[in-house]
């Protein structure tokens, strides 16, 4: 299987999840950092109070000068023995007054952060304060950086422990995400290929765990399943327009064959002119189907205008009322005035016209027919109903292409007016259903 | 009438050709759009019959150019059944009719006759005539030799159209276009139910037949 080019490796589910996991290993490193500087500084501010304390302590307990804080650093030296504080005193020559620190005392006062120094012969290093006594004296002391330096190792082996671990956890799962991710869409792309293959009837797998992956792999199989039932369809209709064109096409070549076999020139005509109206009948088929096709291919909102209906349904059945009393039928219309709806106004006539024949058609006389358009909490409800004797069978299958109820076998017609007026009725977001008997009705609904 | 053909189907624009031929019109045939538009602004024709899927150049781009050249000749369009879209874009585009594939004869013959003899007035006049009927449009009232004709509107409408045309041949498809805005054929028989109500109306007291069948074409009311 071709992988994605090398350019786009993060987008790919271990890519993502292993930059997540870099990103929260670098902002542990960021927050580490501030926390260290933060603990590190307050510890420093910690002995630089220290040392400035003491310093103020001696002073003020060796008020009478430099003997007295001599005394008091021997006093303080002599109690401790593993003090972290030191302490030298030096005169204005720099010579040793007190204290066992041994470091030269910088000749400038303040503090100072980082002083090197010798203790138990080991080199260390101090945070200091120099005060300049009366008399030349200096005084220095000190305090040892250990804590502090023990401090930061520890902050730093424990922000470097916690990235790493981060790092190894992220890289972990992204891994982890990447391979399960990988392994499910695999499934799922097996599956396709198959269906590609040929294998129309495979489905997606479902785990039933109920997961995106499950969502996604049933939205699917519903689609597929949608795919199968149109191929299904178009199959059933190409044979039903290949079986329904067979009788015409026979009826044809039965005149044309009876024509060339006549040596009588009436006959012979007669003959050729029934070809010609079964040749002229096979063409309403056609454009009949075609017609249909070309309505169900509609888009969405292919070319509608807004058509006054109410007006349309009044002209249609005042088209057909001569008809209707001709064919001794009694044509009763209920239809709402104002009612719009966006559509193609040829195709609604086309629709109301083919109910219309229907009854007209397929009714003994007498037949009462009746035309109602209301409007409804749910829309724009179209009926047209007669009290004949009504339809036998399964009368879902009416809409369908060439299904012809039992009650039309003897008249004309090919079974596909009701196609026709399922095809527009869907065409402008309508739904067609037949009423239950008595009688025969069709009912369009449209949405509001 | 001097009529041109362009038609890129032999058998049809042979078909058309002879039938026009035999009616007595002067008929020039092509097979190409660019050659049938050359033809059709060099020689003056009195009406043009256009396929609307053409070799060079298709039909409707050759009404538009013929119509942005000035050339106001009568254009029947043909088409293949199936494009509920193709007769208004025909229409718009510059054709005068449209004719689908496929037809007989005499309807295209009637509707080119309808075509050719087309009065050039835009403006419709109030009151249209043709014989002892007088049909005003405007106070929607109908007389036969002064009397009072009383219609229902489909067969007013159905009169002033075939008044329109006089001493011309209007078919059934025409009428259910005109006068029902009709893009297909119901299988019912609404234009002659309507015409033999309109024709009895007119004809009530009189001796002669108002409105003539031409059997197998339609329906035409006399001149004079």
């Amino acid at each position: 299987m071709p992988g994605p080019g090398a350019k786009s490796w993060w987008r790919t589910t271990f890519g993502l999840v292993a930059l997540v996991a870099i990103g929260f290993g670098l902002a542990t490193l960021v927050v580490g950092g501030i926390a260290f500087e933060a603990v590190h500084e307050e510890l420093e501010q910690q002995l630089d109070h220290r040392i400035a304390a003491e310093t103020a302590a001696l002073i003020n307990e060796g008020d009478d000068g430099p003997d007295g804080v001599a005394r008091a650093i021997g006093r303080r030296e002599a109690a401790r023995s593993t003090a972290s504080l030191d302490y030298r005193l030096v005169d204005a020559t720099g010579r040793v007054v007190a204290g066992r620190l041994e470091v030269q005392v910088p000749a400038a006062p303040g503090y100072l952060e980082l002083l090197p120094h010798v203790r138990h012969g080991e080199r260390r290093i101090a945070q200091s304060l120099t005060t300049r006594l009366p008399g030349g004296y200096r005084l220095l002391v000190a305090a040892d950086r250990a804590v502090i330096d023990a401090m930061d190792a520890t902050m730093i082996r424990l922000f470097a422990g916690a990235f790493g671990a981060m790092l190894l956890l992220g890289i972990g799962a992204a891994w982890t995400v990447g391979a399960v991710t990988r392994t499910r869409l695999a499934r799922i792309d097996r599956t396709a290929l198959a269906i590609i293959e040929g294998d129309l009837a495979r489905r997606m797998p479902i785990t039933g765990q109920g997961d995106e992956f499950d969502r996604v792999a049933l939205t699917l199989n519903r689609m597929l399943d949608r795919i199968a039932l149109l191929m299904a369809n178009l199959r059933q209709v190409s044979s039903d327009v290949a079986h329904d064109l067979r009788t015409p096409l026979t009826r044809l070549q039965n005149r044309l064959d009876e024509a060339l076999a006549s040596d009588d020139r009436l006959a012979q005509a007669a003959a050729i002119e029934a070809a010609s109206v079964q040749s002229r009948e096979l063409l309403d088929i056609f454009a009949a189907l075609l017609r249909i096709a070309e309505v169900e291919g509609l888009g969405p909102r292919a070319q509608f205008a807004t058509v006054a209906l109410s007006a349309l349904a009044d002209g249609i059945v005042e088209t057909y009322r001569p008809d209707m009393e001709t064919a001794g039928h009694v044509l009763v219309a209920a239809i709402a005035p104002g009612l719009t709806l966006s559509g193609d106004r040829r195709l609604l006539q086309q629709l109301l016209t083919n109910l219309l024949d229907n009854a007209l058609v397929h009714t003994p006389r007498g037949t009462n027919v009746s035309v109602t358009l209301q409007r409804r909490a749910t829309g724009i409800r179209l009926l047209v109903a007669d009290d004949g004797p009504g339809v036998d069978g399964d009368v879902t299958r009416l809409f369908e292409r060439f299904t012809r109820a039992e009650r039309s076998r003897t008249t004309d017609g090919h079974g596909l007016g009701l196609a026709l007026v399922a095809a527009i009725a869907a065409a402008h977001r309508g739904q067609v259903r037949i009423m239950p008997p008595p009688g025969f009705g069709v009912m369009v609904e449209w949405p509001a | 009438m001097r009529i041109l053909i362009v038609e890129d189907d032999p058998d049809t624009s042979r078909f058309v050709a002879r039938g026009l031929r035999e009616l007595g019109h002067h008929v020039v045939t092509s097979a190409d759009g660019r050659d049938g538009l050359f033809l059709a602004t060099e020689a003056g024709f009195d009406a043009l019959v256009v396929d609307r899927m053409l070799p060079g150049l298709d039909g409707l781009s050759l009404v538009k150019a013929l119509r942005a050249a000035g050339n106001t000749a009568p254009v029947l369009m043909l088409t293949a059944i199936g494009g509920i879209a193709d007769r208004v874009e025909g229409l718009e585009g510059g054709a005068d009719d449209y004719l689908v594939k496929p037809f007989a004869f005499s309807e295209l013959a009637a509707r080119l006759q309808a075509l050719g003899r087309r009065p050039v007035a835009a403006v419709e006049p109030a009151r249209l005539s043709a014989g002892d009927i007088v049909l005003d449009l405007h106070r929607r009232t109908v007389t036969r030799a002064g009397q009072r004709v009383t219609l229902q509107p489909r067969e007013f409408a159905l009169l002033a159209e075939l008044l329109r045309h006089p001493g011309r041949v209007m078919t059934r498809t025409m009428l259910l276009e005109r006068v029902w805005d009709f893009d297909f054929d119901p299988k019912t028989n609404i234009v002659e139910t309507h015409l033999s109500r309109l024709r009895s109306k007119l004809n009530a007291g009189f001796e002669t037949d108002a409105i003539e069948t031409i059997r197998g074409a339609g329906y035409m009311i006399r001149a004079a």
